[in-house]
């Protein structure tokens, strides 16, 4: 009786969350299996066509392009990351809290502009044309712009400190004592890094790739300025049969295939840190 | 060695450093530049500032931004710390279950979570535009909330708790005079870092967004479509002006509360 | 007649298998000073958490004043904890920590409010602190101040919860000490919790020696320490010889008992009957021995193995019989004995005792 009426409180809570995320994904569930007449209304038909399109030749590319995409920004971030998230944490108290600071500041810095800011730097008449052109190292501007990578580029940039803060925080769990017990065990600072260091970061690792590759399969704003629609991702597909094309059942499919990807993902990083169970959002 | 290992640390550390604020510097540069292009700069200017307040869509835009975030952040502030304080007392079947659904909003990829939202409210046939953006906002501010707010709990001694029943606290004077008051700093924190999010989401805005009430990121995206623009370089930098601001005012409190750790 | 101001009644507590209380009965008086004592885990802090209403009984009745509190919420019960780690609420100021009870309870005006403050600061010795924030204190202080904010409430009971665990050696004497006065000062009933025999053998009226969720023995410290009743309490309170030896003949007071070829006369366990021709355990308190070198009556005989000399003590182990003896004494010995050599080992008649064999427990650690 004591713990029901514990309980009872928080049902609010749940039916709450569960009225906004649980049902809508029901909804977007079914509506993945209906079709939709010539104007672009919904009947309600069974259907697997919309599935049957998700893997059509063109469409599979979109998804393919998307898995790439997000595997490579991981991949980027992580190479790119973990320096620095080793380093900071490897630094004098005063040092490292700066650091720290300005890894999170971007967090509070609209996305948007940190985009823009890349159309700033990349774009023909963009700064970094400018400033090579002034110093004659070419002598017509470089195209930059509207490329596979210039998406990566987005998107590794947006997602970076993600991967940072999540191989801080295991960096800084470890204890340094196995660090010295190791080079007094006589292995060198390399052996140490790849025999110690590594495998002990490893839930931070996953943590981080979680964190950045679910994101990076659906940002779409990221890909629509900085890659000009050349290729196209699952977000800007999403996207497009929502917003123009009228297509709501096809992005319900594709939307159901990309919950799908992710879930795979976070079983995987549940499979990885066993123990850091509550780690990925702390 | 052990001095160019570290040379060479700092060295890593500060070129990711301009390369992270490059682009943000440069968008801020250049909202200053008297020409339309960045292929040259031809002078200092405050003229896309005044373009800005004299463009109705932006400020319209701007204003239902603002009139959103706020109500994000108040609204999530009170879910996210009720949840977090629930918590404290259901049993440990109960608090995993809020955990996980606390948890679910932030691992459905966003554009999924937009257009579940989108169909989900066009099936209830309710009107898009600020009820359907704060309800959708805070879906993933409330989450937030609740982990900071947990977090911090997870530090207070239980037996502060135990001594405030002990002393005679009712289990409501205790979360009133104990739990909020230790917690407060990190709720603040929690609902500034809500009221950044809300300003800057673009994905689910894009669908929960009326046909007369745009939120300003899905107004700024639309101009950015169409390429670069100082304007826009303008609007980007007061909002950045504006988050620092909520930024320096959330690390006053993050301050104040590590003073009054034990 | 008055009922005890305390009284526990067979309480059982059980965390999820485990009965971590023992059918738990025993009272406590007005005005006295009770220590619950007994290794980590034995479940004397739980036993505290009952009496304050923080853990839940299985079974069994806790009557305050003769009336049951057992189902009343601990913020409903006339008891007050002093925590181990203090507990001060550390968002408010020394004077508001001491105002909280009376302040939730809504029990008295500001005004009274201020002057009752100040009572108990003065109590505690901690007037001019009333604008300190916990952080601004060191151990001691805090450990005040969690005092007086309970006393505030003027408790029936004032539970104390190992409170001198976290100071250093030297602090932790002088608050002994303290406490104690306190207690007297103030006619609270304190019933305090430690794992320290000295510390419960110091500051004590009685002492309830628990072990594995049942009471061992309760008494005053002055009993506990010379009459233990089994072989816990003997090996938990004070360093004890330890040795079986087997009883030739019980009279009254005395038996006498047979080590070896020795055989002398020990003082009989109070609770107990011993019977000629049983095993039993003779247990000598190391630093009620001596060493004499002439041929004493009433003496173990034994050979020295080594003696160490640490500041005003003598240490030396001994054999007698085939088993290890330890010898404390604080003056300089009678004899000059040297590593080897033969000696005979006397006691203080009530440094020592006789208590029949138990089955288990003989090789249990302590």
């Amino acid at each position: 009786m004591q713990t029901f009426k514990r309980n009872i409180l928080a049902v609010p809570i749940l039916v709450w969350i569960g009225l906004l995320v649980g049902i809508p994904l029901v909804f977007v569930f079914v509506l993945s299996f209906l079709s939709r007449d010539s104007l672009g209304n919904i009947i309600v038909q069974f259907t697997l066509e919309n599935y049957q399109r998700v893997v059509d030749p063109i469409y599979l590319r979109v998804f393919l392009n998307s898995l790439l995409l997000a595997l490579l920004t991981a991949l980027v971030t992580l190479v790119i990351g973990y320096p620095v998230a080793y380093i900071t944490a490897n630094l004098e108290p005063k040092k490292r809290a700066f650091s720290i600071g300005l890894i999170m500041l971007p967090f509070w810095i609209s996305s948007l502009l940190r985009t823009y800011g890349w159309m700033i730097l990349l774009g023909n008449a963009g700064i970094i044309n400018n400033v090579l052109l002034a110093i004659g190292v070419i002598d017509r501007p470089v195209p930059m712009m509207y490329k596979f990578s210039t998406t990566l580029i987005g998107t590794a940039y947006m997602l970076v400190p993600f991967m940072i803060v999540a191989i801080f925080n295991s960096v800084d769990k470890l204890d340094r004592s196995l660090l010295e017990a190791s080079y007094d065990l006589g292995a060198s600072k390399r052996q140490t890094f790849f025999n110690i260091t590594l495998p002990l970061t490893i839930p931070g690792i996953a943590g981080g790739f979680t964190l950045v590759f679910i994101p990076a399969l659906g940002l779409f704003y990221v890909s629509d300025l900085l890659g000009g629609g050349n290729t196209i991702f699952l977000g800007n597909l999403i996207n497009t049969q929502v917003t123009r094309g009228r297509n709501r059942p096809l992005a319900a499919a594709f939307s159901i295939a990309m919950i799908i990807v992710a879930l795979l993902v976070i079983s995987l990083y549940s499979k990885v840190a066993k123990d850091d169970r509550e780690g990925l959002f702390q | 060695m052990r001095l160019k290992a570290r040379k060479f640390d700092t060295f890593y550390l500060s070129l990711f450093f301009v390369a992270l604020y490059l682009p943000v510097l440069s968008v801020i540069l250049y909202s200053f530049n008297a020409s339309p292009s960045t292929a040259q700069w031809t002078g200092f200017t405050f003229d896309w500032y005044r373009m800005l307040f004299r463009d109705r869509v932006i400020v319209e835009a701007f204003k239902v931004s603002m009139e959103v975030a706020l109500i994000t952040s108040v609204l999530s502030a009170i879910l996210g710390t009720a949840s977090a304080v629930i918590s404290m007392w259901v049993t440990d079947r109960m608090k995993s279950a809020i955990q996980g659904m606390m948890i679910l909003p932030l691992l459905i990829p966003e554009v999924a979570l937009g257009i579940a939202l989108l169909i989900f409210f066009n099936a209830l046939r309710l009107p898009f535009g600020h009820l359907t953006l704060v309800l959708s906002h805070s879906l993933f501010c409330v989450p937030y909330v609740y982990i900071m707010v947990q977090l911090r709990l997870k530090e207070i001694d239980r037996s502060i708790l135990e001594s405030a029943r002990d002393l005679g606290a009712t289990t409501w004077q205790t979360v009133r005079t104990v739990i909020l008051p230790l917690v407060i700093p990190s709720i603040i924190t929690a609902s500034l870092l809500a009221l950044a999010m809300s300003l800057d989401d673009v994905i689910i805005s894009t669908y929960m967004s009326g046909p007369k009430t745009t939120t300003l990121p899905v107004h700024i995206f639309s101009m950015m479509r169409v390429g670069v623009t100082p304007k826009v370089n303008a609007l980007c930098t007061l909002i950045l002006v504006g988050m620092f601001i909520v930024v320096g005012l959330s690390q006053l409190f993050n301050k104040k509360q590590h003073k009054e750790d034990l | 007649m008055k009922p005890p101001l305390l009284n526990l009644i067979n309480i059982n507590k059980y965390f999820g298998d485990v009965h971590v209380l023992k059918d738990i009965s025993f009272t406590i008086e007005q005005g006295e000073f009770l220590t619950l004592l007994g290794p980590s885990g034995c479940g004397k802090t739980t036993l505290l958490r009952c009496i304050a209403g923080l853990e839940s009984v299985h079974s069994g009745d806790i009557l305050l004043n003769g009336s049951s509190i057992k189902g009343i919420a601990p913020n409903k019960r006339n008891v007050n904890t002093v925590f181990q780690n203090y507990a001060l609420f550390p968002h408010l100021n020394v004077y508001d920590n001491i105002a909280y009870g009376p302040r939730v309870k809504k029990s008295m005006k500001e005004a009274e409010l201020k002057e009752r403050v100040r009572d108990v600061l003065d109590l505690v010795q901690m007037l001019g602190y009333e604008k300190r924030m916990p952080h601004q204190l060191s151990g001691g202080q805090r450990q005040r101040i969690a005092i007086a904010r309970a006393l505030i409430n003027e408790p029936a009971i004032l539970l104390l919860d190992e409170p001198l665990g976290a100071l250093d050696l030297k602090l932790r004497k002088h608050m002994q000490t303290e406490l104690a006065h306190l207690q007297k000062k103030t006619g609270t009933t304190f019933v305090y919790v430690t794992h320290d025999q000295e510390e419960a053998l110091n500051m004590s009226d009685r002492i309830v020696v628990i072990d594995q969720g049942k009471v061992q023995q309760l008494g005053s410290p002055r009993d506990i320490y010379n009459n233990p009743v089994n072989l816990f309490v003997t090996t938990f309170i004070g360093d004890r010889n330890i040795m079986q030896v087997e009883v030739l003949e019980t009279k009254e007071t005395h038996s006498k008992v047979k080590l070896g070829d020795n055989i002398v006369s020990i003082r009989n366990p109070k609770q107990h009957r011993l019977e000629s021709g049983q095993a039993a355990t003779l247990a000598i308190h190391m630093d009620k021995m001596r060493v004499s070198c002439d041929e004493t009556p009433n003496a173990l005989k034994a050979e020295v193995l080594s003696i160490h000399y640490a500041g005003s003590q003598i240490r030396m182990e001994l054999k007698v019989d085939d088993k290890m003896i330890t010898v404390v004494e604080y003056q300089k010995t009678d004899c000059e004995c040297e590593i080897g050599d033969l000696v005979y080992v006397v006691w203080e008649d009530h440094g020592a005792i006789l208590l029949p064999l138990e089955d288990s427990g003989v090789e249990r650690e302590v």
